[in-house]
Order: C-alpha cells, then structure tokens, then sequence
C-alpha cells in the first residue's frame, strides 16, 4: 500500500514535469469550449418573424395577409418584386390573381402558400363561412425547445473524459524495457509492475476526473452554459468516460510496440472519429447516424455518454442510461483482460 | 536522400492516424452529400417530419391523418412524452401529434382537440399548425347532420395556387456548386489537422535534442539536410490535396462541367501553402508532441467551427467571423463559397492567405533563429561547465 501511495506521487509528479502533457490536458478542453462558444455565440437562427411577402398594388388579399401577425407585407408597385426575390429581400410575391411567384423552396416560402392556398381552398368549399371558423386553435401546444447544437458540448465532455488515455499509454510504455529507459531500470528492480501500473492508473484517472472538472467549471462560471441538472448520473458517465478512457489507453500502449508518438496519434484520431460521430462537428451528422444506421449510436462509446448526457440533462430521461453503463462496462472488461492478455509474463531476453 | 526517407519512415508508422482523419472526411462527406438534392429548378412544397399517435381512430382522426401524410414525411414515435420532447430537442421531428380519445367531440364542440408538441419559436411550427387548423376548420363548415362531409373536405382541399420559379440567374448549378463548396470546405478542416499532426510529429522526432546534436557532428551539410526536410513536408501536402482534387474527380467527375473546378484547385494550393507555412511556425514553436496534437485539433477544429467548415458563413455572427478573418480558413471558405467570373473577385482572400503563409514563414524563421542561438549558448556553457 505504501509503495502504491509512493508510486502514485511519483508518477504524478511526472506528469506535471511534461508542460506538453498538462497543456493537452488542463487547457486544451478549455481552449476548444472557447472555439465552439464564440462560434455558437453569434448563431442565427430562421425565426417565424422572418417571412416576408410582397403583394401586388391593390392586390385583394392584402389585408387577409396582413391578418397573420407573422408575415411582414411590402407593397411592391412595379416589376422590381424580381430583384427582391432573387436578393432574398421578400421570400414571396403574390399577384391580384392569388398565383404565387419565388426564386427558392424553402419553409417561408411554403407557409406563405398555405395560407393563400387556405384562402383559395375556403372558397372551392362552397359553404358559407362566418370569418369566425379560421380563429379557433383546434391545437393544444406543448413546447419543447429544439436545441440540438448544444449537443457539441456533451461530445467534447465525452471526448475530454477518455483523454486519461494520454496518461495510460504513458504508464504501459514506462514499465515496458524494450520501449523505455525508465522500463528497463524497472524491469531490473525488485519493485512490483502491478503497482506501478496501478498507481499509474489511478493518477491517470485522478488528473484526467480534474481536468474534466475544471472544463465543467469553466463551462458553467466563464461560458455561463447551464449543461447540467442531474449531477449524479452525469458524474457516474464522466468516471465511466474516464475509466473507459484509462484502459483504452493502457490497452493501446500494451498492444503495440510502437513508439508513444504513434500511440498517442492514433488514440486522438481514433477518439476524434468516434466524438465525430456522436456530434462533435455538429448534430447533423449524429441525426443522420441516428437515422441511418441507430445501431452506431447504441455501440460507440461516445455516442452513449453524449447521448447520456443530453437526456439526462436536458430531458430527464434516465432509460437509456443503464444500458449505456453495462456497454461501457463490458468495453472496460474487454480493454483490460486485453492489456492483461499483451502484458502478462513479459519478459527480455537482453535489455 | 537519407533524411528524406527517415521522414516518410516516421509518417509511415502514423499512416492509421492520418487515415483516420481521412476517414473523417469520407464519412462526413457521404453523410451530408446523401442530404443534398438535385439541381432546383422548381419549387417544391417543404415537406416537414411529423410523428403521429391516433387514440381516437375515427373517420374525422383518420381524414386527418391522411391530409397530414400528404403533405409531410411520417417518422416513427410513441407516446412517451420523454421519448417525443427528445424528438423535438433533437429535430429528428418538426413536430409530433397526439389525437386523444375524445377527439371528434372536442372538435365539433371547437376545443383544442389535437396535441402538438413543437419548438413553437421555429417556422415549422407554424406551418404544422396551419395545416391541422385548416382541416379541422374545414371539417367543422362542412358538418352536416351529425356528420363530417370530408369526401367535400378533401376535394376542397385539393385546390392549389400556381407558383411560377424564377431561376436566379447564373445559379442553375446551384446545387453542384453547393455539394463542391461543403466538400473543398471540408478538406479545410482535413488539411490543418493532417499537415499539423503528420508533418508535426515527424518534425518532433527530427528535432529531438539528441538527433538534432548527432545530426550537427555528421558530415550531412546543413543545406542538404534542410531542402530535404522540406521535399518531404512539400511530398505529404502534395499527396495530401491530391487525394482530395483526386477523390472530388472520381467521386463527382460529372460535377466539373457545372462548377468552377480550376477556382477550387487554385484556392486549395494556395490555402494549402499558408498552412504549410502555419505548420512550420508550430514545429518551431514547441517540439512537445502532446503540445503540436493539442495545436492540431484546437487549430483544425476550433478555426473549422468559427470560419465556416461547420456552421455556414451566413449563420454565424458578424462578431464571430471579425474573429475568424485572422485565420487563413475563413478566407479560403469565402474564397470556395464565391461565384466567380474572374479571379479578380477572390484576389483578396487568395492575398490574404498568401500574406499569412509569408508571414508565419517569418514568425517560424525568426523563432527557429532563436531557439538554435539559445541551444548553441547551452551548449557552450555545457562545455564550459
């Protein structure tokens, strides 16, 4: 115990001596925050106020248009209405003979002739109509606010939280002699590797659950983003994250006698194509998985903490998340018995 | 050519990284080209995703549900209110529909007879419910002795207005130009990461302590040994953005005619030259393998999201893209999203980004000069010592 205790301090110590690995570490979360903030901070979106449509001088139907609180009518005299249209100034123009002209599709373009369509569609009806009928809301409305942005700050949590890989490859590599100085003088000493790799674990994983938490602060107290409702459950996924991103790590250095630089290369590839595809480069791309092909959704690692964490956060939907956990546990399982299976009874013929 | 091969030997041991990010590309490309349509020469209705649970299963529900098919694509949900606000939350439905039992009552009686969850801050909202206000209204003028006359109804309903389609001029290949601008776009984002992370890593190794003093001492002249480093950082951004200008040939060879192929050409040798130079100043900067990653993924991605790779130009605020303009890809996605009748109308971006790469050259040589002063004096007073 005391040698673990040892160890762990040592290799802590370690880490903070590569400026490099802190930086990757501590700031790196923070500075990509940032980056996704300001671009998002500006983002506009098509709003309901935004449907403009020009009519026709005299056109009839101009008052009924401007019954729809919605839509902004211009009233254009001459042939310029072409001009607006193509200069997206109006997104309709409407003739005295109800025919509609525009430059694009779109879903401005579509209300707009809904609603002449109503008119037109009120009179083929034939029957004698009030002015009444058209007022009633036959619709009793639940709100959810859509904000699927968002959803690229779960993806960096969940990438950020597996980043104690770093530090795992960096332990595996520094018991291993054919791959470092450190491993060779450790191969030759009584000391035991179990502990070594252990307390290697552990300081990756302490490191890596504060360096997540500075991102969470920093999150909530600088960028002022509430993420978070439900702590507990969201903690649980960030350690999984972590652990998961431990014995990847572990499991990484131990498979490969390559160096750390190839190593660690792959491991940010390989978590950025995984991050991507659970919504890191937006949410288009998570719908279309999500619609595609589900099952990805279901089986990528960080697919199941950033959906994870939106639901629980921002829904309250709890349903998916023992399932998430028991995935990332058997990948856990699966990760660990590997490195074991890679590490086990290795021993060097010259050193 | 000896150091000229050590480089590729170190880039070969990282080629399932730089795969990867390749893959990334690949997979973000077929996923958004599949979203994209054919060239606009009409207008279409937008046709919105709606879910639909019917409780009542009348004639008057089902009339409804019909209408609702029409003139929208169906997605799958239940009636979970978890499972539909996620829906929602997510976009991957404009709009879900309830019809409770009850339902026919409600709407002869003109009560709010439909539940309908949407963002009601978004267009699409309106449109739904437009649409289910219509019908029902209809359906209520056009009760008659205890019964909905929908047969009336739905021939009423299949009166449309004429919409005429200008085609703006010179936009015919809207949607070719489009799909060429999201993948040179793309490549953006691709080319930071992969020069940055392949040519960094390499340089990393190269500029080791160690291997840097054998390499002073060797018989190598110190000319040679850098006009080889640079064929090979020159090899991997040649083979680079000849993937991409190959790939966009064989994956959409058909599109050339429509686009401005040699406008994209020219735009991505010149941005790929100031990130070359952008990659320098890196290597020169910090030899910290952690350091040049991190410096690859917040430069790729972080400039990506704020320049227009991720989120287009047009929705980003006028804030956001004052800060974007002191990195080279802003100006090369504005140079890519320009329709261009002479080279005259990008000349300040393809200048810009010409300026940059002249002048993180500079930044990188004046940094270089002063780190080999510094090791040279650590050395002398090593010696000394």
């Amino acid at each position: 115990m005391k040698s673990l205790a040892r160890n762990v301090i040592y290799q802590g110590k370690n880490f903070f001596r590569d400026s490099g690995q802190v930086f990757w570490t501590i700031l790196f979360p923070i500075i990509l925050a940032s980056f996704f903030n300001l671009a998002f901070s500006g983002l506009t979106y098509e709003t309901i106020e935004d449907i403009n449509v020009g009519v026709s001088e005299d056109n009839p139907l101009k008052f009924m248009l401007e019954d729809v609180e919605e839509f902004n009518i211009y009233e254009i005299t001459d042939e310029s209405y072409k001009d607006k249209l193509i200069n997206e100034e109006i997104h309709v123009y409407v003739d005295e003979d109800m025919e509609l002209v525009v430059s694009q599709s779109g879903i401005s373009q579509s209300i707009i002739k809904e609603v002449v369509e109503q008119i037109k569609q009120a009179i083929a009806l034939g029957r004698p109509i009030e002015g009444t009928e058209f007022q009633v809301s036959y619709i009793k409305q639940k709100d959810q606010e859509s904000n699927s942005i968002i959803v690229i700050y779960y993806a960096l949590i969940a990438m950020v939280s597996a980043y104690a890989l770093f530090i795992g490859i960096e332990t595996v590599s520094l018991m291993q002699a054919n791959l470092s100085n450190v491993g060779i003088r450790l191969n030759v000493t009584p000391l035991k590797k179990e502990s070594f790799l252990v307390s290697g674990t552990i300081v990756a994983f302490i490191l890596n659950i504060i360096s997540n938490i500075i991102l969470l602060l920093f999150l909530k107290y600088v960028l002022k983003l509430d993420l978070f409702t439900n702590f507990t459950y969201s903690f649980i996924l960030i350690i999984i994250g972590n652990l998961f991103g431990v014995a990847l790590g572990v499991f990484l250095g131990a498979s490969s006698k390559k160096d750390n630089n190839t190593k660690t290369a792959f491991g940010i590839a390989i978590t950025l194509f995984f991050s991507f595809l659970s919504g890191l480069n937006g949410p288009g791309m998570k719908s279309l998985i999500d619609e595609k092909a589900p099952i990805i959704g279901r089986i990528n690692p960080f697919s199941i903490i950033t959906n994870n964490l939106y639901r629980i956060n921002l829904i309250g939907n709890t349903e998916t998340f023992p399932e998430g956990i028991v995935v990332l546990g058997i990948y856990i399982v699966i990760l660990l018995c590997g490195s074991y299976f890679f590490l086990r009874r290795r021993t060097y013929d010259s050193i | 050519m000896t150091v000229y091969k050590y480089f590729f030997k170190i880039t070969w041991n990282n080629k399932f990284a730089i795969l990867l990010y390749f893959a990334l590309f690949l997979v973000t490309v077929i996923l958004n080209s599949s979203s994209m349509g054919d060239t606009e020469t009409d207008f279409s209705d937008i046709r919105l995703s709606v879910g639909i649970i019917d409780n009542e299963n009348s004639k008057l529900s089902n009339g409804l549900i019909d209408y609702i098919k029409s003139r929208n694509d169906i997605v799958d949900t239940k009636e979970d209110e978890v499972y539909i606000k996620e829906q929602i939350f997510m976009e991957s439905a404009h709009g879900v529909l309830i019809i409770p039992e009850g339902f026919d009552e409600d709407t002869l009686g003109k009560k709010e007879s439909v539940i309908v969850y949407t963002d009601d801050r978004r267009p699409e909202s309106m449109q739904l419910e437009n649409q289910i206000n219509k019908y029902l209204s209809f359906a209520n003028i056009a009760y008659q002795g205890d019964e909905y006359m929908l047969d009336d109804v739905e021939e009423a309903l299949t009166e449309t207005v004429q919409v005429n389609f200008i085609d703006k001029q010179g936009e015919s290949n809207k949607n070719a130009i489009k799909w060429a601008n999201f993948y040179f776009n793309f490549t953006g984002y691709a080319i930071v990461a992969i020069y940055i992370m392949a040519i960094g890593l390499v340089m990393s190794e190269i500029n080791n302590k160690k291997v840097a003093l054998r390499r002073r001492i060797s018989s190598k002249r110190f000319l040679n040994y850098n006009i080889e480093i640079l064929l090979g950082q020159l090899s991997i951004a040649v083979a680079t953005v000849a993937v991409f200008i190959i790939g966009f040939i064989v994956w959409k060879g058909d599109l050339i005619g429509l686009i401005d192929f040699e406008k994209y050409i020219v735009n991505i040798v010149v941005f790929s030259t100031s990130i070359l130079s952008l990659t320098f100043l890196v290597t020169n900067l910090t030899n910290n393998r952690y350091a040049i990653m991190a410096l690859a993924t917040v430069l790729s991605l972080g400039t990506s999201f704020i320049s227009g790779v991720m989120v287009p130009q047009e929705y980003l605020g006028e804030k956001v893209l004052n800060i974007a303009k002191f990195f080279p890809v802003y100006h090369f996605v504005k140079a890519n999203n320009t329709n261009i009748s002479s080279y005259g109308e990008i000349r300040n971006e393809l200048l810009i980004m010409i300026l940059f790469a002249v002048a993180f050259l500079l930044l990188g040589l004046i940094v270089s000069k002063r780190s080999q002063r510094m090791n040279v004096s650590r050395v002398k007073s090593n010696m000394r010592q």
